[in-house]
């Protein structure tokens, strides 16, 4: 782990020295032993605050967003899951690859800070992780803590599909073993929702979406939410907002409404990265929402999941005579 | 004094004729203040609710009034005023965030809606069990024990609670229902509240000096550092909702034919079009300037305004913002930068 946080500050000296790039977006130490925060560096000096780690969680690619109107070089620091959403940005022209360098990172799974803040003693400072392979060991001032991979990763790594970024310009370690659990099934939970009789499938997502507090915590961090001006503000004033799709009310329409209007925004361009999921204060299972759209997809024409590669289109961007078209 | 089940006894018998609102925690384990029907549904073991109680006296949606313009003739009706209603469970930050929200809408603007809610609510405190990682109300002044804007504050001592009277409003509370109230043992509850809130004292991992916060910040307008904190930053309203003392909102419209109602929305300064003008101008229409207002207005603004603090230190967006923007380092930050 250490080799690879000396590797990607090394390359990022190097990219702010030489003038290659204005500025690298990466990760940094966060406020607590739980977490890193989205760091960003436009000075060699500043590079030495970079670090990489199990506790890396945030996808950075959505940053790039906010520098897409400017003429400068960036680069940014990406696991496999967030490479996906670099490709989609790619893709849908949101950024320019030749103002772009992907520092990719080899990821062996995300620690889940629900499941670990719990663990770590009040006030803890973190002074470097280890990786044993099936252990990620938290070496703190308090005491060294170990987080054996197979129980404390975030759910989304155990089916993880790419734990190495499929887009890199530089690589800053060596691959390392997926932390996706053999014969795991990226559509189980789906299909159990599924199974649900339509009654019992929308009392369940009735239940979830009432809890929405609508703080587009979900929007704001997708890499596939890349409108300039989203649906849900266009500019109508707030004394029109009535019959226009989602006002600031907050009820069960409106919350259904503005999930699952993105629910189909996101269709061909999420990248199952989780991300949603990750920052939703009121745990709402998002993602599960976009797996099966993934699915769908999948079956009706035959897509992967979005990002994999910038040679395939979204399939709701493409028609083939092929296309199933049942409802015509 | 009360046990847990003359308490339990005081919700229920309490629902008979107010609402009354309380930690529950739902099917994701997600606690928020929510209408309880029985003592039953109360999460007694909660830590920090999510969503802060000020969502009582100050709903994410709220309807202000209905109309009718059936036969082109306007009939505007009132919303019913509030009933009773009491708040269990409110823990010292939130209590205090409560006082320093009560100013805002009993200024010069009385605001009917918040302070008939507040005036018709009986607010019960709970003294904290254990500190969260993110909390540093003691940096704000508050122990995890205060009951200071509680009617009646409560602190479990044993197997019982030391319940404390505060207002006149707190003392008819307990006047209703003195069969369930006891006066033994309560030096004991005294001290053992006082022992709590020694240990608890130990238990934070996070303080921040705030002294000569306020007079830095109010220079630090054009400074670089925003920018800094903005990059990071991803525009959701986390923080400003969850946050016991963040009280924005909006007047939005919901009609349909000849019906409709105005309604009062929470809206969180972090948002691009909290202060879009028609004209499309847009005076924050970068991620920095709403994120110095928001820094802005709990260090130094709310104070200016109220000389009440902005912030309560319940380290709910501490915990919650998605970026790890936190305001314990923007105060220490504050004090570094040149």
């Amino acid at each position: 782990m250490k080799a690879v946080i000396d590797n990607l500050r090394r390359e990022a000296v190097r990219l702010l020295a030489n003038d290659e790039v204005k500025m690298v977006i990466g990760y940094g130490e966060g406020t607590d032993a739980s977490r890193t925060t989205p760091y960003f560096a436009s000075t060699p000096e500043q590079s030495a605050a970079f670090t990489w780690g199990p506790l890396c969680a945030n996808n950075l690619a959505k940053h790039l967003l906010d520098y897409r109107y400017e003429d400068t070089r960036l680069a940014v620091v990406v696991k496999g899951c967030d490479s996906r959403g670099i490709n989609r940005l790619l893709q849908d022209l949101q950024f320019p690859r030749e103002r772009l360098v992907v520092l990719g990172v080899p990821c062996g799974g995300q620690l889940d800070r629900n499941l670990i803040a719990p663990e770590i003693p009040p006030g803890a400072r973190l002074q470097g992780i280890e990786d044993t392979g099936k252990v990620y060991v938290l070496v703190t001032d308090k005491g060294r803590l170990s987080f054996p991979k197979d129980r404390f990763l975030m759910p989304k790594c155990y089916l993880c599909e790419t734990n190495m970024p499929v887009v890199a310009d530089f690589m800053a370690g060596d691959p390392v073993p997926s932390p996706a659990r053999e014969g795991s099934d990226r559509t189980a939970e789906v299909n159990e929702i599924e199974a649900l009789d339509v009654a019992a499938r929308s009392s369940f997502w009735d239940n979830e979406f009432s809890r929405c507090l609508r703080c587009n915590a979900c929007r704001n961090v997708c890499p596939a939410c890349s409108c300039k001006e989203c649906v849900f503000e266009q500019a109508v004033p707030g004394w029109q907002q009535s019959g226009i799709i989602g006002s600031k009310a907050n009820s069960l329409p409106e919350n259904m409404v503005f999930h699952l209007v993105r629910m189909f925004h996101v269709i061909g361009r999420c990248v199952d990265c989780g991300e949603c999921e990750r920052v939703c204060p009121v745990d709402i299972p998002l993602r599960l929402l976009y797996r099966k759209t993934l699915k769908d997809a999948h079956i009706l024409y035959g897509a992967g999941t979005p990002g994999m590669s910038t040679e395939v289109q979204s399939p709701l961007s493409e028609f083939s005579p092929e296309d199933p078209e049942e409802f015509m | 004094m009360i046990t847990r089940d003359q308490l339990a006894t005081l919700l229920d018998r309490l629902v008979e004729k107010n609402k009354v609102i309380a930690p529950v925690s739902d099917n994701r384990g997600v606690v928020r203040y929510t209408a309880i029907r029985t003592a039953g549904d109360v999460a007694w073991e909660f830590d920090r609710a999510k969503v802060p109680p000020k969502s009582h006296f100050l709903p994410q949606t709220e309807e202000l009034y209905c109309y009718d313009t059936t036969g082109g003739e306007l009939r505007i009706e009132p919303v019913p005023a509030a009933g009773r209603a009491v708040v269990f469970g409110v823990h010292p930050c939130d209590l205090r965030a409560i006082a320093a929200l009560d100013p805002v809408f009993d200024g010069v603007f009385k605001d009917v809606y918040y302070l008939d809610k507040r005036e018709r609510t009986v607010v019960v405190g709970l003294a904290c069990k254990q500190v969260l990682p993110g909390c540093f109300c003691r940096s704000y002044g508050i122990e995890p024990t205060d009951g200071e804007g509680a009617d009646l504050m409560l602190t479990e001592v044993g197997d019982r609670y030391y319940a404390e009277i505060l207002t006149p409003k707190g003392e008819a509370l307990v006047r209703e229902f003195p069969e369930l109230f006891s006066d033994g043992g309560v030096e004991e509850g005294r001290r053992g509240k006082e022992a709590l809130s020694r240990e608890l004292a130990g238990q934070f991992q996070r303080e921040v000096d705030l002294t000569g916060v306020k007079e830095k910040v109010d220079t630090m307008f054009e400074h670089p550092y925003w920018q800094e904190v903005a990059r990071k930053c991803i525009g959701c309203g986390i923080c400003t909702y969850l946050c016991p003392t963040c009280h924005c909102f909006d007047i939005i419209e919901n009609h349909s034919g000849h019906r409709g109602s105005r309604l009062r929305c929470w809206d969180s300064c972090m948002f691009t079009d909290f202060t879009l003008h028609t004209s499309s101008h847009n005076p924050r229409s970068t991620k920095k300037e709403r994120v110095r207002n928001r820094f802005l207005h709990k260090l130094s603004y709310h104070n200016e305004r109220y000389g009440l603090a902005g912030c309560v230190g319940c380290g709910r967006c501490v915990a919650e913002c998605p970026v790890n923007i936190d305001i314990t380092k923007i105060i220490a930050d504050i004090k570094e930068v040149d």
